[in-house]
């Protein structure tokens, strides 16, 4: 009974995603299968999924990183600046090396100095912003060298996304990085009384949360071009409402899964999509759509994880024995 | 019948398609103490949340003092004198001890929406001096307090709405031997005045010791009632169970029986405010017991050996591999193991699986190439420990807040057996666990000691350790106060004459 229950809950977001796929389907005439149109869908989700597969890592703990966004320009304007100073091919390493090194500092103030990763991620957050602004006001808005446009061929894009994604569902699914992730998020007493390396899973945690966000920004300067002011701004916000709206729950544990980002992702992107397809994306209000269909799908979200809870509260007599008593007795014995 | 006062006619209560109270027939006079007893899963918490109000039932009546009661919830209860200790803790750890005594009732400390916390402590002190019960520090958040403190926080709460039905599910075995004989005296007063209570415990000796007379749950239903002057622990757990029972529970030998071989050699062990030069061994195949009053700190033995608090001095020195032992992450890498106390908040993952709580401990022994931990070797670990303990559930992918408290445990150990074990810490395994579980969960004892594995068993109950134990640590103020062979006066009253 109980675990049909819980697949009810996870049910809701492939619901939700299913029917706002049809809405928009239907209320742009077709417009929403057309190849040109998935494609620009892959498009836009494409680094949302990258960098939520690793934030997805931090979730399932329990904590958040809301850095992500801060950290992509960041990596992005130090990785462009010098590549166009000291050779294209630094980009690469430049771009992995800034973000992977942001998220190894958020990991280790999280879990030596044990405060709330969200307090820390925010004060990185605006802290960072502040590096990233003065930067741009010196160096100025850069393109990406001509040798690196080689990236953004299909070719090497899309199996590189793929492979990225193999590589972290393995990860997560697969390893005792991703097993022990779920298990703090479910217990962090649990998980320490056993002797699992709390401080150190935290650690790897952040530091795959940032260097993910370093092939996200690979991504993103090689679609646009380059830097811009704008770059990774409310970032974090999308990827963290992906995650959630995939039905992953703020708690961690261990009914985190990949999966579940790729769903977030694309209707969230869906949403944007669909609505530019109907037109209403040129209004000023677009927006506030966007907000209000957020809030009802985490609202009906939300409903479907307090059901499961609910049967979870009850109380220990519950699942009450249909096997006599006596056989309780041999059992033992 | 005008003296009972609580009486239940035809009470019955489902959860589901599950009959956890059937037609219950249940009465409590004044000044009566009551005892309930029945295996886990009896229905005993079920039938005292009812009349708690946590709960509504579904049919029957309830009559408090000859009149129709049918409390909406427990504040309710509380306004018609009944109050109750609950099984699972239920202090809010974010809150101050004197808080939580008063919770749900801070109006009459409030003015202009600020609680005056100075008058809130004072009345909360207040209630521990009228109850007699052990001090606790009023204004320190419950959140890092023992289980033992916390449940006295609850009893304080309980007595504080000065109860005329006073309801205590499980409340001894969290308490320590000195605390409980202040229960026992607080139980005496509580009769004196006239009041009356229900107590619920696994420990059949100890009812019938306390209370005037005992009903007996199974399956849901009352089996009978007794007279504990009347009655013999055999009769009860034949009702319990529906017939006889061995009566082999301990070890019948009384003579030390372990390998020469030293497991773990502890020397000169230091926790701040806690342990002060705690040194011994432990060897092959031996039951060591620790037993001692509640700041004895037997608990913190056991954590510090685990390396789950930060030692100020002394060394834990695994033998085999000639290692001292850091922290947990070392004690896990090598073959040792540590049963937490608070069996729900520190060591199983309560909304996880079955499948994931036992897989965790052995994931590492479980990987192959790259790390990779396959689905179906972490499933047959769990279907053979769910097979191998008989652990009750309708699969292992069932959600272990579901499972009964036997269950829960069996979960709790089973995962420890699925490793190739040198050394196992063992803190009150049995606590809230029926005959039947505890009975099991000493005969795997047994089992482990054959096997040459080195058993550290840390217990509240006098008699759990003289059962079991080799050797037998009695603790005393952080510091080891004597230490018993099984051949030597192995009697509760000569560990009682160490401990105090």
């Amino acid at each position: 009974m109980n675990k049909t229950r819980i697949s009810f809950a996870d049910i809701i977001p492939f619901a939700v995603f299913i029917v706002i796929f049809l809405f928009f389907e239907i209320a742009s005439g077709g417009k929403m299968l057309s190849p040109f149109n998935l494609s620009t869908i892959l498009e836009q989700s494409l680094i949302t999924i990258v960098v939520g597969c690793g934030v997805l890592f931090v979730v399932a703990q329990g904590s958040i990183d809301l850095s992500v966004g801060v950290n992509l320009a960041l990596s992005g304007v130090v990785a462009t600046w010098a590549a166009n100073a000291a050779g294209g091919v630094l980009l690469v390493p430049v771009a992995l090396l800034v973000a992977l090194i942001v998220g190894i500092v958020n990991g280790v103030i999280v879990s030596k100095f044990k405060v709330p990763s969200f307090m820390v991620t925010i004060a990185m957050l605006i802290g960072i912003r502040g590096i990233v602004n003065y930067i741009q006001t010196i160096i100025g808005t850069q393109y990406i060298p001509e040798s690196m446009t080689v990236l953004r061929e299909p070719y090497i894009r899309y199996p590189a996304f793929v492979l990225l994604l193999i590589v972290m569902f393995y990860l997560f699914e697969f390893t005792k990085i991703g097993q022990y992730s779920k298990a703090i998020g479910e217990n962090e007493s649990t998980a320490e009384f056993i002797g699992i390396p709390v401080p150190r899973m935290k650690i790897i945690a952040f530091a795959l949360s940032g260097l993910m966000v370093g092939f996200g920004t690979l991504f993103s300067l090689t679609s646009v071009g380059g830097t811009s002011q704008m770059m990774g701004v409310f970032f974090e916000i999308k990827v963290a409402m992906a995650i959630f709206l995939g039905g992953v729950l703020v708690t961690g544990g261990t009914s985190t899964k990949l999966y579940k980002v790729l769903l977030g992702s694309f209707s969230i992107t869906i949403i944007v999509n669909g609505l530019a397809l109907i037109g209403l994306s040129e209004t000023q209000y677009s927006q506030s759509v966007e907000g209000i269909l957020l809030l009802l799908i985490l609202y009906v979200t939300i409903i479907a994880n307090k059901r499961k809870n609910r049967v979870r509260a009850l109380p220990d007599e519950l699942e009450k024995t249909d096997l006599k008593p006596d056989q309780i007795i041999t059992s033992g014995s | 019948m005008s003296e009972n006062i609580l009486e239940i006619k035809g009470l019955n209560k489902y959860f589901g398609t599950t009959h956890a109270n059937k037609n219950i027939d249940f009465s409590v006079k004044k000044g009566e103490i009551k005892g309930l007893i029945g295996e886990n899963g009896s229905g005993k918490s079920t039938l005292l949340s009812q009349i708690a109000g946590l709960y509504p039932r579904d049919s029957g009546r309830m009559l408090l003092n000859g009149r129709e009661y049918d409390p909406q919830s427990p504040i309710d209860a509380n306004n018609c004198g009944i109050s109750m200790v609950m099984q699972e803790l239920g202090v809010v750890g974010t809150l101050p001890a004197g808080v939580n005594i008063f919770l749900g009732r801070t109006g009459q400390f409030t003015r202009n929406g600020i609680v005056n916390l100075k008058a809130l402590n004072k009345a909360a002190a207040e209630q521990f001096a009228k109850w007699d019960l052990p001090k606790v520090p009023l204004n320190e958040l419950t959140d890092g307090m023992m289980i033992e403190t916390r449940k006295i926080i609850e009893l304080a709460r309980a007595l504080s709405v000065d109860p005329q039905l006073l309801l205590l599910d499980e409340i001894t075995q969290s308490l320590s031997m000195n605390n409980r004989n202040r229960l026992y005296d607080l139980l005496k007063r509580l009769k004196a005045m006239g009041r009356s209570v229900i107590v619920i415990t696994h420990d059949v000796e100890e009812l019938i010791q306390i209370t005037d007379s005992i009903t007996v749950l199974r399956d849901g239903a009352v089996v009978g009632e007794v007279l504990s002057a009347k009655t013999s622990p055999d009769e009860i757990k034949r009702m319990m169970v529906g017939r006889e029972i061995s009566g082999e529970y301990y070890r019948a030998d009384m003579k030390p029986d372990y390998r020469d071989k030293v497991v773990l050699s502890v020397k000169n062990l230091l926790v701040e405010n806690e342990i002060e030069d705690v040194s011994f061994d432990v060897h092959e195949g031996e039951i060591l017991g620790l037993c001692g009053l509640s700041d004895s700190g037997i608990h913190a033995v056991g954590k510090a050996i685990y390396g789950l608090t930060r030692r100020s001095g002394g060394t834990v020195h695994l033998v085999a591999k000639g290692l001292d032992i850091k922290n947990s992450t070392m004690a896990l890498k090598n073959n040792m193991a540590y049963v937490p106390k608070d069996r729900d908040n520190e060591a199983l993952m309560i909304n996880a699986s079955i499948l994931d709580n036992l897989s965790l401990p052995s994931l590492s022994e479980l990987q192959g190439k790259f790390g990779y931990i396959a689905p179906r070797k972490t499933k047959r670990l769990a279907s053979d420990m769910t097979k191998k303990l008989s652990i009750k559930c309708t699969d292992i992918n069932q959600t272990v807040n579901t499972l009964s408290g036997g269950n829960k445990q069996k979960v709790n150990l089973g995962r420890w057996l699925a490793k190739d074990l040198k050394l196992l810490i063992l803190d009150c395994p049995t606590r809230g666990v029926d005959v039947g579980v505890k009975a099991y969960i000493y005969s795997l004892m047994k089992e482990l000691k054959k096997e040459g594995i080195a058993i550290i068993l840390i217990s509240d109950e006098l008699p759990e350790v003289l059962g079991m134990a080799d050797r037998l640590i009695v603790m005393k103020g952080g510091r080891v106060a004597g230490i018993i062979r099984r051949d030597e006066d192995f009697t509760e009253h000569s560990v009682i004459g160490v401990m105090i």
